[in-house]
């Protein structure tokens, strides 16, 4: 500890801090631009210049570390003048065009202005002129603006992991720009328009729209990954006029993805349905609520008389709150069926009675960036979960040794220091290393481990998984998503308990855990109590066929992984009541009847994030037109259908019944099981996975994010040898055979592509005709 | 004695004799009642009433949406939304001013950077149902066309004490 004095008041400081830090804990305000609290130090702006007896010459206080005894004057005179002197030098290129500026009323170059500025120009020569790079769908420049703090640069650098910006040239030469013209395209990008403390980097979707001045910030949870990411909607009337973070140091830090933040603008879809909307004999006709849940009870209620309780089901989003989640299951149960399931992109739910009570990362989300070693089975973490990415990364660079065993490479933005490629023999590369482990550790072979044969590279795995103080084997997304995910997950946690590792689960859908919780699981109900009716997962009710069903904020054509076998299984339904507030064709189509519900941030509800956090908020904005909150349709359903237990007045009477799920603890036992894993013979195999912007309804239909370029378009992605296997050489469309479906895809060449195996994306209209996610699949000319 | 002057002063119309001279004092001077609608009265230049939305003499509109006669309008009465138009200039796409509840304070006019909403020389304007009272971006740009010569001079009149 030092002492030191800032205009007089004496205050204690740590060791190496720097000037401006002590200041900020003080509350006592020093101007500044460049200097950012997660950023590295560059001291380029000088506007946080200070005076320090006994020194001559101003000091810049972001970058002056303290020392003992040292006294600091931020608004003495000299101070002021350098601070004035440093502002008149930045203004002199400033276009001064605030009046058409998105930062105006929110602009550091603004406030400084008026706080620390003088007030008449004395500038009459020529301004600089500069020209505005195109940085893609997300980032509007004006680069005129741009007072070369270099914080836009730092974070590319050191947080997203993509030297995507940069400065050229020197002086008042200096532009900041991508060197060749390029969009950027970094999945946590539009972090640099909060970054940019001028408004030379702004939102694009947001430009010219609104003013900060007549937004009110309502606080919110993020739905679309497991993260659970806090942030702030700013609304304007009724309407949602942007997304920004809101600081959260053990979630999010102070960033946001790219997803979070233009995943609203979904909501402005075409498609959006904002009255209750009704398949008649002559077709679709919106109407009342009172008569489209009449309607949809009594459907209901034909298929349990007829069919029995056996043959009505629920499919409910990974997206949905806790809440809505419970009353689904509620109703379902209450009616005497057990079928209800979220889990719409798994395949494989042989382990599901010995799993716990939900999927938990293991550990806490701050606790990633201080891994030693972690091994992930499966994921492609970096456009899975952006921010957990972005947390091991910085474990990586603090020299972390980050190991993946993925079925195809991904680009990493961070040292990797083993990627093993395992397409057709995922399992048996996981066994090695889990062989390696058990070897390392001195530990029997448990009966039916897989055989496999030890290479270095699994030995330098299991080696690096013993080594350091905080080590992780964490189960990614595309292990979810494999019909082998029972042997991944029973040897990752074997790997991990062998190594005093700890296992996690990165659970696939924003609210997985919550859905686990509130029981919307076939074989156990909230709180992870069993049920008195045992039911059907979501697959075999595709695959045998059920006569009624509910969907919850769910799209089965694009949301399931067997997109195919989904739609058909609802068209073979006797009757579909679908809350979703979008009516695409293929809703349309096999659904008899749609309730609109509010989307996320405009109502109230849960989410638990794979922490287990339970992260509650109220709606934003009121829901458009018609649209209710789904918590509300559902307690009417259960109400019409005269099902006991749906009385509930308000969310917070829901959230009173979860309070047993609330005291579920975090615990993450996989007991070993003999694996049977199933094989892959002949043909070519399909991986699989859901690319970023493809997850879930909303961002599906965020028209920006569907600009980027990790919008991956339906396609088959293969490696040129695949090609010239199986005859289809220089082939630009093929038709691809999967299961019982086939869909005609255009052929995009990608040499990281295994041989033997193609690319298919899940998630995408171009390919919901095809039968399954990893596969065998045919190809044959188009 | 009081009662007595009291009636005197009634018995020989003192009063009446009075507002007589005040009356016959008046009848004889300049009058200064104008015959409205005939003769009006001169105004300031700074007078304010109608406002209007103005243009460049290149025929395009002044206003860039900059929200801030929205913003610093004491009585609401401005409605503001703005979008960017294809050449990729900052443009309003709804402006209106609702004249029910405008106070003519004129605030609107001192904060617009580029001089496009002002209050023109304009008071007599009705309207029969609150629709009329509310003025359009179209209704303003129009009142601004015709009256843009009357705006012109009287802000030129002005500008030396600015
Ligand atoms: S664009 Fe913004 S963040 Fe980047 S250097 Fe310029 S002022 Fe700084
Ligand atoms: S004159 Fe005053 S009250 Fe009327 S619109 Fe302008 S700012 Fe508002
Ligand atoms: S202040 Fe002037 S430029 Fe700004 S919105 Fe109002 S009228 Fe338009
Ligand atoms: S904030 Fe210290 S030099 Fe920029």
């Amino acid at each position: 500890m030092v002492n030191i004095e800032i205009n007089g008041i004496k205050l204690e400081a740590r060791d190496g801090a720097m000037v401006i830090e002590v200041a900020d804990e003080a509350g006592i305000v020093i101007p500044r631009f460049c200097y950012h609290k997660k950023l590295s130090i560059a001291a380029n702006c000088r506007m946080c210049l200070v005076e320090v007896e006994k020194v001559a010459k101003p000091l810049p206080a972001c970058a002056t570390p303290v020392t003992e005894g040292m006294k600091v004057f931020t608004h003495s005179p000299k101070a002021l003048g350098a601070q004035r002197a440093v502002l008149e030098f930045l203004l002199i290129n400033h276009p001064l065009d605030c009046p058409i500026c998105d930062q105006g009323g929110e602009c550091d170059l603004q406030e400084m202005a008026i706080g620390f500025g003088g007030d008449v120009s004395r500038y009459a020569e020529g301004k600089r002129v500069v020209t505005d790079p195109d940085l893609g769908a997300l980032i509007a420049t004006d680069m005129g603006r741009c007072i070369h703090c270099t914080r836009c640069v730092r974070f590319g650098q050191e947080v997203a992991g993509m030297w995507e910006l940069g400065g050229t040239g020197r002086g008042e030469h200096t532009r900041i720009g991508t060197y060749v013209a390029d969009t950027v395209d970094s999945e946590l990008s539009a972090n640099v328009v909060d970054l940019c403390p001028v408004g030379a980097l702004t939102s694009k979707p947001y430009r010219y729209s609104g003013r900060p001045w007549e937004l009110v910030g309502r606080p919110g949870i993020s739905p679309h990954d497991c993260v659970g990411a806090n942030l702030r909607a700013d609304i304007r009337g009724k309407q949602i006029m942007r997304v920004l973070p809101q600081e959260r140091e053990e979630i999010n830090e102070t960033w946001l993805a790219d997803r979070d933040r233009f995943a609203y603008l979904g909501g402005r879809s075409a498609e959006r349905i904002t009255a209750p909307m009704v398949k008649r004999e002559t077709g679709w006709q919106a109407t009342d609520w009172d008569s489209a849940l009449t309607f949809a009870a009594e459907g209901l209620k034909r298929v349990l008389d007829v069919h029995g309780p056996s043959q009505l089901g629920a499919w409910v989003g990974d997206t949905a709150t806790v809440e809505e989640a419970y009353l689904t299951q509620k109703l379902m149960r209450a009616l005497g069926s057990g079928n209800v399931d979220h889990r719409l992109r798994q395949v494989d739910f042989r382990d599901q009675e010995q799993l716990p009570a939900f999927p938990y990362l293991g550990m806490a989300i701050a606790d990633l960036e201080r891994l030693d070693g972690a091994l992930l089975i499966g994921s492609n973490i970096r456009k899975e979960q952006p921010l957990l990415g972005q947390r091991l990364r910085k474990a990586a660079l603090r020299g972390g040794q980050i190991a993946f065993i993925n079925p195809r490479a991904y680009p990493f933005n961070f040292p990797v220091s083993q990627q093993i490629v395992a397409a057709h023999n995922w399992v048996t590369e996981v066994a090695a290393v889990a062989r390696a482990a058990l070897a390392l550790a001195g530990e029997e072979i448990p009966e039916g481990l897989p055989e496999a044969e030890v290479g270095e590279a699994h030995e330098a795995i299991a080696a690096a998984l013993r080594s350091g103080e905080q080590r992780a084997v964490l189960l990614g997304n595309l292990a979810a998503y494999h019909p082998a995910q029972t042997e991944l997950r029973a040897m990752a946690a074997l790997i991990a308990r062998s190594c005093g590792a700890h296992f996690g689960v990165l659970a696939e859908g924003g609210n997985s855990a919550g859905a686990w919780l509130a029981g919307a699981v076939p074989h156990r109900g909230m709180a992870a109590q069993p049920t008195a009716v045992m039911g059907r997962d979501w697959r075999s009710m595709a695959h045998e066929g059920v006569k009624g069903l509910l969907l919850l904020s769910t799209e089965p054509e694009s949301d399931c992984i067997e997109p195919l076998r989904a739609t058909q299984a609802l068209k073979q339904a006797d009757f579909v009541v679908a809350i979703n507030a979008f009516a695409s064709d293929a809703a349309r189509d096999y659904a008899d009847v749609i309730l609109p519900p509010a989307l996320y941030l405009e109502a109230a509800g849960t989410l638990v994030n794979c922490e287990g956090r339970w992260q509650s908020f109220e709606g934003t904005t009121p829901p458009p037109g018609e649209a209710r909150p789904a918590w509300k349709l559902l307690r009417v359903l259960g109400n019409l259908l005269n099902a006991i237990g749906f009385e509930q007045l308000s969310i917070t009477d829901v959230r009173d019944e979860l309070a047993p799920a609330l005291a579920v603890g975090a615990d993450n036992q996989i007991p070993w099981r003999v694996p049977a894993p199933p094989s892959f013979e002949g043909g070519i195999m399909r991986l699989v996975d859901y690319p970023i912007y493809s997850v879930d309804g909303l961002v599906r239909r965020s028209a920006p994010l569907q600009q980027t370029r990790d919008a991956i378009a339906g396609a088959v992605y293969v490696a040129g040898a695949t090609l010239t296997q199986v005859d289809l050489g220089g082939a630009d469309r093929v038709r691809v055979m999967q299961g019982e479906g086939e869909a005609l895809l255009p052929v995009i060449v990608d040499e990281a592509i295994p041989v033997g195996c193609v690319y298919i994306p899940a998630g995408t209209t171009a390919t919901a005709a095809l039968g399954g996610g990893f596969g065998v699949v045919e190809m044959t000319h188009a | 004695m009081n009662s007595m002057f009291r009636f005197l002063k009634s018995l020989f119309l003192l009063e009446l004799f009075g507002g007589m001279r005040v009356t016959g004092r008046h009848f004889w001077r300049k009058k200064i009642t104008l015959h409205y609608p005939e003769e009006r009265a001169p105004v300031s230049p700074r007078f304010r009433a109608l406002h209007a939305q103005r243009r460049y003499a290149n025929g395009e509109e002044r206003c860039i949406a900059c929200k801030l006669c929205e913003v610093v309008c004491p009585a609401m009465a401005i409605t503001i939304e703005s979008a960017q138009r294809e050449d990729g200039s900052r443009r309003t796409t709804r402006y209106e001013i609702d004249l029910t509840k405008c106070i003519f304070c004129g605030f609107c006019e001192e904060s617009c950077p580029v001089d496009s909403i002002v209050e023109t020389h304009v008071y007599e304007y009705h309207g029969e149902s609150r629709d009329e009272l509310l003025m359009t971006k179209e209704k303003l740009l129009a009142v601004g066309d015709k009256y843009e010569a009357q705006i012109a001079a009287a802000r030129a009149q002005d500008a030396k004490y600015r």
